[in-house]
């Protein structure tokens, strides 16, 4: 129905689809991006940006369980994976509630936001780049599989990627194993100096910096360091760029050098969110918009050349069966998001790019009988594997307070152990044992339970949730091809588009790491006087998993990583090194998915240079 | 079965014994009708009568003597069995602004006694400004 021809069409407007259309339109090419989330939302500026995200806030304030998906608008038409849907699917029963159907044997855990601005709305916002061994965990341990691109590859566009979020970080604190002294460029500097680090971090950096823990048989000493992340704080006056720009004559994406960097504000003015101001309710929502969003990138697109279609559901692309190429994008344009009625479009450009998020953009192929000459869609279905311990500390440590977290221990994201377990990183949490117990509520009513009144409930209160810590143990996830997206006509959503069937499961070379992490902490914790108050419950914890005997209690990290890798050759891989799918030269895919492996870091950061390479691919072939 | 007192004076003094906060601190919320009414609507009739005439009861009985109020209190408002759990309803009201799991309103969660008592703020509001926490609260 639809004529238009653009030069290139998007499918999402999250941080991978924005990078590209905001890179592209501004370098003169007519984009359209296919959004399945409302309209009000994509507002970028003013009255409108203002109070549709105040909606948000009032949601978020209202919501029973402040999970990251609650001040957000849940679509029946275009539902979003969340974790309070996460049950499995038993045999012979109704499919539970939700946009997964969960085949097991474990549930997968994390979500993801439909609507603009997608995930990183609430997103925490830690932005570390992936070490070089990351690339080459083949050659170096055997173990996985090697990317086609270096880190070396990546570096300029890792570059380009803290411009765009606007990283607050210190390099000098930036010591991981196993890099060399060019991992950061000569006298490099982030945006913005590093966000202060927790009066807790203070006092546990203290006691666990250098300590010396053993674990099978060998001893580290470990590191507290500051983290780099996607909220707003002092820019750094030694950095001296301000924005990415195409380069014609070199077909290059390059950084334009500039007197000074200006922090990225809220939408809707220039006076709100300049700093953070420490909500500390990063996940789900930064109230004043310190926090880097997707929708912050949108708003620096050329509008002249872009044209967002939301309410726009993708359900398959079109191939041409002769030439392979993607001749349009077919979806589904609802009025109203609770009802089923909907208008069938067709989409047309030159080129074409997959940005919804590494489940849904497998779903779209798969859906699409497309680009899996390798049989590799959907499969290798990663996110970090957290795993929580929890203690009282001696000390009173004042948490619920700050950003998430702002200090990690990288000791174990590179080492020789990656031959036997896998490889974790551990950020010390400012936010008490909200995650685990959904403290303090949780204390409240312990306490009432225990009879518990007056004034020595308050100073039971004040007793209990200063001291609480939180050690998060993020463990690297292996790609592996059964840990898969598939599709079943049994399963459809309100318009009648295929839902994510998800088979998932963890392996000894992560168990291991459950059983070496558990080791660690237990160190840290005798070192800082901290009590162990961890619970593992194999009843109500949806990913126990035991090993050697012990049980141990899993998280999804929001990670959703490696749907539709990157390789060597059409047979081993879904993209190229250039994330142009073998099958068709004239689709692109975006996001977490492309990525062979996941190393220790949050992805974002890496999935964001990876953007900033797809657009310069694009630029190219244009 | 009513009770001699206005049961919204009796509410505000039994809020006070029971959540340790002072009266100016629980106004201070600005949520005292908020609450009040809240509690109307969430306890049977009959219910709210007996709890408040017992409280009328156990302030009368005990007056100046807090160490015998709070035995009182004890014995007859915090056992589960007593009032359907209304004691304790009305102390998770004001610490974390919700009745049962539910939200009494934005408002009620932003101004939680659960994150004063825990010397911090509710996530996402009085936020407490740049580089606060990186030292212990005031
Ligand atoms: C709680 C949480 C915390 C996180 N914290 C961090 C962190 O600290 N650091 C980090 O690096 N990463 C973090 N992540 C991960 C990060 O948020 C994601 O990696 C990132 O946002 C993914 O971006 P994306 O653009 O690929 O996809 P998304 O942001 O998910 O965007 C997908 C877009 O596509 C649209 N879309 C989806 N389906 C369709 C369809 N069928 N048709 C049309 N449009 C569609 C969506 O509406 C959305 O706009 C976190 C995730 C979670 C859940
Ligand atoms: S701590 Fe608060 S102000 Fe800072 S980024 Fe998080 S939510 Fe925003």
């Amino acid at each position: 129905m639809e004529s238009k021809h653009y030069d290139v069409v998007i499918v999402g407007s999250g941080i991978s689809g924005s990078v590209i259309a905001k890179t592209l339109t501004n370098a003169g090419k007519k984009v359209l991006i296919l959004e399945a989330g409302l309209q009000a939302g994509i507002a970028l500026e003013g009255e409108a940006a203002y109070n549709v995200y105040q909606d948000y806030i009032r949601t978020f304030y209202n919501a029973p369980a402040k999970v990251p998906n609650s001040p957000y608008p849940d679509l029946k038409d275009a539902p979003s994976i969340d974790v309070l849907q996460i049950q499995k699917l038993q045999p012979g029963q109704v499919p539970p509630p939700g946009y997964l159907v969960q085949k097991g044997p474990l549930p997968f855990a994390s979500d993801c936001m439909r609507g603009p601005g997608g995930t990183t709305m609430h997103w925490l916002g830690t932005t570390l780049r992936m070490l070089p061994n990351d690339f080459r965990m083949k050659s170096v341990y055997d173990q996985n599989v090697d990317w086609p691109i270096s880190y070396e590859h990546l570096k300029p566009f890792y570059e380009m990627a803290e411009l765009e979020i606007g990283v607050s970080g210190n390099v000098q604190d930036q010591h991981y194993p196993g890099i060399g002294p060019d991992f950061f460029g000569e006298d490099y500097v982030y945006p913005m100096r590093k966000i202060p680090q927790s009066y807790m971090d203070g006092l546990i950096s203290k006691k666990t910096d250098r300590l010396k823990v053993t674990v099978n048989d060998k001893t580290y000493q470990l590191s507290c360091i500051s983290t780099p992340q996607g909220r707003n704080s002092v820019p750094n006056t030694r950095y001296a760029y301000s924005k990415i720009i195409w380069d014609k004559t070199k077909k290059k994406l390059r950084l334009a050098k500039a007197d000074q960097y200006n922090n990225i504000p809220s939408l809707w003015d220039n006076y709100t969110g300049e700093r953070c101001e420490g909500n500390a309710s990063c996940v789900p929502i930064c109230p004043v918009q310190a926090k880097y969003n997707a929708l912050k990138t949108l708003k620096k697109a050329n509008k002249e050349n872009l044209e967002v279609s939301t309410r726009s559901v993708v359900s398959r692309i079109i191939i041409d069966k002769k030439n392979k190429r993607v001749e349009g994008i077919e979806y589904k344009r609802y009025e109203n998001p609770g009802e089923p009625e909907h208008t069938n479009l067709t989409a047309k450009g030159t080129i074409y790019v997959l940005a919804a998020s590494a489940i849904e953009n497998a779903k779209i192929l798969l859906a699409s009988d497309a680009a899996n000459t390798s049989d590799q869609v959907g499969r290798n279905l990663m996110d970090h594997l957290v795993m929580l311990t929890w203690g009282l500390s001696k000390e009173k440590v004042y948490p619920y307070r700050g950003p998430g977290s702002t200090t990690n221990i990288p000791t174990f994201r590179d080492g020789e152990f990656r031959k036997e377990h896998a490889a974790w990183i551990s950020p010390i949490d400012n936010w008490g044992w909200s995650w685990p117990v959904f403290s303090p509520g949780s204390d409240v009513s312990a306490a009432i339970a225990n009879g518990l009144f007056g004034k020595a409930l308050r100073d039971h209160i004040n007793e209990v949730v200063t001291r609480q810590v939180l050690l998060h143990f993020e463990v690297e996830q292996s790609p592996e091809p059964e840990n898969r997206v598939t599709i079943d006509p049994a399963y459809k959503d309100a318009l009648g588009n295929y839902k994510p069937v998800i088979h998932y499961s963890v392996s000894d070379y992560m168990l291991k790491s459950f059983e070496a992490a558990k080791i660690v902490s237990d160190q840290i914790f005798e070192a800082n006087d901290i009590e162990d108050h961890t619970v593992y419950n194999p009843v109500t914890d949806p990913d126990y998993v035991v090993y050697k005997g012990q049980g141990y209690t899993f998280r999804g990290a929001g990670h959703i990583v490696g749907t539709h890798r990157m390789g060597f050759t059409k047979d081993d891989s879904v993209v190229d090194k250039d994330q142009r799918c073998w099958d068709h030269d004239n689709l692109f895919l975006a996001g977490c998915g492309n990525m062979p492996t996941l190393g220790t870091s949050n992805p974002t950061l890496t999935m964001t240079a990876l953007a900033f390479n797809v657009a310069e691919n694009i630029l190219k072939q244009l | 079965m009513k009770p001699e007192v206005d049961p919204k004076n009796l509410f505000l003094e039994i809020s006070v014994l029971l959540t340790g906060f002072n009266n100016a601190e629980l106004y201070a919320t600005g949520m005292f009708d908020t609450y009040y009414h809240a509690l109307q609507a969430n306890t049977g009739q009959a219910n709210f009568a007996y709890f408040f005439e017992e409280v009328e009861k156990i302030l009368l009985e005990n007056r100046n003597e807090p160490e015998k109020i709070n035995q009182a209190i004890t014995s007859r408002l915090m056992q589960p069995s007593s009032y359907n759990g209304l004691a304790g309803s009305i102390i998770t009201m004001w610490y974390t602004g919700n009745w049962g799991n539910d939200v009494i309103d934005g408002q009620a969660y932003v101004q939680g006694l659960v994150w004063d008592a825990a010397q911090t703020h509710p996530p996402g509001a009085k936020q407490p400004g740049f580089g606060s926490w990186s030292m212990p609260p005031l």
